[in-house]
């Protein structure tokens, strides 16, 4: 950070957390690597060593030192827009809320979340919900004792959401979701009778790969400091600056992992394009969830199913996979990427579904916490609301209530991100598109870089310095408002 | 009666095991997953990992558990788990509170970043690019003896972290030994004319290399569930938690010396993997020192590995996944090119015979370094020369010579001769366990090495840190190290005589 004159306090903060940042970036390579590269029989192990690394480093955390040095610098009167005033503003936060829970507890949750994901995989991969089940108990049970840590809220969902989404609230989400809800559940109907145009693989692994790191390239993935691997359900991590790591799934069947791909990218490139000064304090990451989503499904959706984009890519994808796409233009190529399609599987959910997915989700896990649904209900319970609001048959539970990991590792109150994030795209979208002009053209060139500059600027490069909230009303001008994501799908799927 | 104190001890250790582990992990993905740009951010995690488990280990709540567990410990039999968790905590305790917190992290900063700096400057045999490190890390190491009282030779206080006790007057007697009985048999060899092994060298598929690797692993006793075997540079073992053990190895595409490396670094896992259950979670759960660990990868890569009566099973499949460059080379002919003594430039390719004196060389290095007989900046050309010395080869390129090995980049003064120190452990170990099972040569034949895992998973493996070094040499040999058994292994099966 450019800071001339530097308080003692505050290099002493700044030590402090850079401690901090590089505990949590061993944390992420525990975590990314328990997900993609541990041999099975390490999972108790690791789920310990995780914990022990998390209790340790809350408990250094949550000191006396730190809160004192907090209030001392309260004291000095920092410029709240500054980055000093940003650093200690996010400090306060992250250290009010660490300090209402003891650091066993914090270590616990990290074992419960190593040896539940570990759990989940065998579950899934058996479509075995029996056996998930004790796991999942266990969540509710740690999630419920964590909420009991914080102070009453309106709403006892409402210390989750916080957690990924400062400030949001319960009441909040219900609202854009009830606005959400009928008018996605309408366009579905109106797409239900569709004819379906499917393109069949099948689309070779190594081929899709290759597909992959051509759009990767173009989008800017500099391999010095990326990596893509593969994993059965995709995320994205930074283990340190200069450290983005990607994964995606490859099916032969079908090329959603070209989607899962860009998606990832997204946020993989918000965190890379962090202000380097940032390193090692709180402000290096992006700032929120949804923020961190609306960048993923920006690059997933806005690009990566635009038409512009697909005029410049879909010639080398025919030349990748000339079986399956020489026969198919790219009009219909595109319409069959884009299609509503009501299905089991949420990460493979078209643009309008999506969103009733995370719905679901977002009021089936309020449920759980509040016990309204019992656990061993659950798998009935999703797939009547699979069929009520999309129409679906849920062949099993592997394509039905074990096809996401969160819930195991304990991310309640994570899932409505997702849909805000979306919702949040698409205001940030016409914010570009009106300074930039036509990005569609340019994405027909295979010119993303104007795009991506902006939001670099507008966004990326700010990290954690704006609250969520302030940083949407910077860009846009306005707070989070469902209607341009709605007029989006409107024109979209019209 | 276990005394309730050394449960909140034992409490305590399992976290410091846990910080170690994650720094394990840090360095193990470091060298096989992080991309380049995370380098020095790595750098730091690792530096602030370890300090914190440094710190957690130091401080003075676990010396005074120590102090209140002697009776503890002295009525307790000397060889049960209690008693020996004691006894070596209280020896990594007095050894870990003579060195400040601060110069761990710098240690293992300096190292971090040393790693990073080594890899391109080998890539581009660019000696200048790593100098600074090194020297930096000699500088650590100064100040790192210094913590300590006044040794016999400087030198000891690093060689001790890596074979505990052993003091270097006395590896210098073993390799004084072998020095006298190999240079004369490296020359004699030389002269009884050349063993064809042209045919090592050529193209070959690495995904057929990976896929013989791993039948030869499964042979041996790896499975999927618990470890994994990847690509890097420089082979290494490495166990980031229980249960898990990780292999690298160096697929190349024109020879096949990745071969011997994977069963190396199998011998390391399978010590590792066979440290008893009860003591996971503590400080007694890994190899009691570098020259036994050694001893056991020089078991699975030379001993078994290049044996006859191995290569009478694995020789047919070989030849079946490489038909066209094997196919008319028979078992007798290849048995005879993997033996080939031959001086040559890099350490890890090099035959059982002369690689000793690689070894030697880098411990004389290694001291002069120390000692300030030779200036780092000096180094590639003391390098050079010893190597025409010892060997009678030229360095053509430092990538050949003095930047080959990833040791001394990462700090690792005092390790090298635990090399050799192995070589003739795992000797003394293996006519030990012949002695009490007869030779392997039918089971080998058919593809089984339960027998020998076994036997070495019982008489050493499962002791872990529990004995010193010497004590373990001692209960599982009945001898303390000696460098005959070696010697006449080597006579026996490589000089000219025998062949």
């Amino acid at each position: 950070m450019t800071v001339t004159t530097e308080s003692p306090r505050l290099q002493r903060l700044k030590a402090a957390l850079a401690e901090i940042a590089d505990i949590s970036h061993a944390q992420q390579v525990l975590e990314w690597d328990a997900r993609v590269s541990m041999p099975r029989a390490g999972a108790k192990a690791r789920a310990d060593i995780a914990s022990t690394v998390t209790r340790l480093a809350h408990r250094r955390f949550v000191s006396d030192e730190i809160g004192k040095l907090l209030t001392e610098l309260d004291g000095e009167g920092q410029d709240p827009e500054s980055l000093e005033g940003a650093l200690i503003r996010i400090t306060k936060r992250e250290w009010t809320r660490a300090s209402q829970i003891p650091s066993e507890l914090a270590g616990e949750l990290v074992q419960a979340g190593g040896i539940g994901v570990a759990a989940w995989d065998e579950a899934k991969a058996a479509s075995d919900f029996e056996s998930f089940k004790p796991h999942l108990e266990r969540q509710l049970e740690l999630r419920r004792r964590y909420i009991a840590c914080f102070p009453k809220t309106d709403d006892p969902y409402d210390v989750l959401l916080d957690e990924y989404e400062e400030g949001l609230t319960t009441a909040q989400v219900e609202e854009i979701f009830a606005r959400l809800k009928g008018e996605l559940l309408q366009l579905v109907d109106r797409h239900r009778e569709d004819p379906i145009e499917d393109v069949p693989g099948p689309f070779p692994v190594e081929r899709q790969r290759a597909a992959g790191e051509l759009v990767l390239e173009a989008f800017g993935y500099d391999p010095d400091s990326w990596r893509l691997d593969e994993t059965p359900h995709p995320f994205a991590a930074k283990p340190g600056f200069g450290d983005i790591r990607l994964t995606t799934h490859t099916d032969e069947s079908d090329l959603t992992s070209l989607f899962s791909t860009m998606h990832e990218f997204g946020h993989g490139v918000y965190e890379f394009d962090i202000d380097p000064s940032f390193a090692r304090t709180p402000l290096a990451r992006g700032t929120s969830s949804t923020i961190h989503e609306s960048q993923s499904r920006t690059w997933e959706n806005l690009v990566g199913r635009s038409r512009g984009f697909w005029t410049w890519f879909y010639p080398q994808l025919q030349a990748l996979f000339p079986d399956a796409l020489g026969g198919v233009d790219d009009v219909s190529f595109v319409r069959s990427v884009s299609a509503v399609r009501p299905g089991p599987i949420r990460g493979d959910a078209d643009e309008v579904t999506y969103g009733l997915h995370i719905i679901m989700r977002f009021e089936l896990e309020r449920e759980l916490l509040a016990g309204t649904i019992a656990v061993s209900d659950l798998p009935e319970v999703w797939n009547a609301r699979m069929k009520e609001s999309l129409g679906v048959d849920v062949p099993d539970d592997a394509h039905g209530v074990l096809q996401d990991m969160h819930w195991s590792t304990g991310l309640f109150g994570y899932f409505p991100t997702y849909q805000l994030g979306n919702v949040v795209s698409v205001q940030i979208w016409d914010r570009a598109c009106a300074e930039l002009g036509e990005l569609e053209e340019q994405f027909a060139r295979g010119e993303f870089a104007p795009l991506r500059e902006w939001l670099s600027e507008q966004i990326y490069r700010h990290g954690g310095r704006y609250a969520p909230s302030d940083l949407l009303r910077r860009v846009t001008g306005s707070g989070i408002d469902p209607e341009p994501y709605l007029k989006y799908l409107h024109t979209k799927f019209a | 009666m276990i005394d309730p104190k050394f449960e909140q001890l034992r409490e305590r250790l399992a976290e410091t095991q846990d910080l170690t582990k994650a720094a394990t992990l840090l360095f193990w993905d470091q060298r096989v997953m992080m991309p380049p740009g995370g380098a020095a951010a790595r750098a730091e995690a690792i530096a602030t990992v370890t300090r914190l488990g440094q710190e957690r280990f130091v401080t003075d709540d676990i010396g005074r558990f120590l102090e209140d567990l002697r009776d503890f410990e002295e009525s307790s039999d000397y060889d049960s788990f209690e008693a020996s968790l004691i006894r070596v905590t209280r020896r990594d305790y007095e050894k870990a509170t003579r060195v400040p917190p601060e110069l761990v992290g710098e240690i293992s900063r300096a190292s971090a970043l040393g790693l990073s700096a080594w890899g391109p400057a080998k890539e581009d045999s660019n000696f200048e690019a790593l100098r600074p490190h090194l020297e930096e890390n000699l500088e650590l190491r100064h100040r790192y003896v210094a913590c300590f009282d006044p040794p016999d030779e400087t030198y000891d206080v690093l060689l001790d972290n890596f074979e505990p006790n052993m003091k270097t007057a006395e590896v210098r007697e073993i390799f004084d030994q072998l020095k006298e009985e190999l240079v004369p048999m490296i020359r004699e060899i030389a002269e009884t004319g050349e063993i064809d092994d042209s045919f090592l060298e050529g193209a070959f598929d690495l995904e057929a290399q990976r896929t013989f690797s791993l039948d030869v692993l499964q042979r041996f006793g790896y499975t999927e569930e618990e470890w994994r075997l990847d690509q890097t540079p420089h082979p290494f073992m490495t166990t980031p938690g229980h249960r898990d053990i990780r292999l690298t190895t160096n697929f190349r595409p024109d020879n096949l010396s990745s071969l011997f490396a994977t069963m190396h670094e199998f011998g390391h896992g399978l010590y590792e993997w066979g440290v008893d259950e009860s003591l996971a979670g503590t400080p007694l759960a890994s190899g009691v020192s570098l020259g036994l660990h050694e001893s056991q990868s020089r078991t699975w890569e030379n001993l078994v590995g290049r044996s006859r009566s191995f290569w009478r099973y694995f020789y047919p499949r070989l030849q079946a996944i490489l038909p066209s460059q094997l196919g008319s080379v028979d078992e007798e002919a290849f048995y005879r090119a993997v033996n080939k003594v031959e001086p040559s430039l890099i350490r890890i390719d090099a035959d059982e015979v002369t690689y000793n004196m690689h070894i030697i060389l880098r411990f004389e290095l290694e001291q002069d370094l120390i000692d300030g007989r030779v200036a780092v900046p000096d180094l590639p050309e003391a390098w050079n020369t010893k190597m025409h010395e010892y060997l009678g080869v030229d360095v053509p390129d430092d990538a050949h010579g003095v930047l080959q090995d990833m040791h001394w980049a990462a700090g690792g003064f005092g390790y090298f001769p635990t090399y050799a120190l192995g070589n003739v452990i795992s000797v003394q170990i293996w006519e030990k366990a012949k002695e009490d099972l007869g030779d392997f040569d039918e089971s080998f034949e058919q593809g089984e090495f339960g027998e020998l895992r076994e036997w070495l998973r019982e008489h050493l493996h499962r002791l872990g840190r529990k004995f010193t070094p010497q004590e373990t040499i001692q209960r599982v040999t009945g001898s303390p190290i000696d460098a005959k058994p070696y010697v006449h292994y080597l006579r026996e099966k490589l000089a000219p005589q025998a062949v």
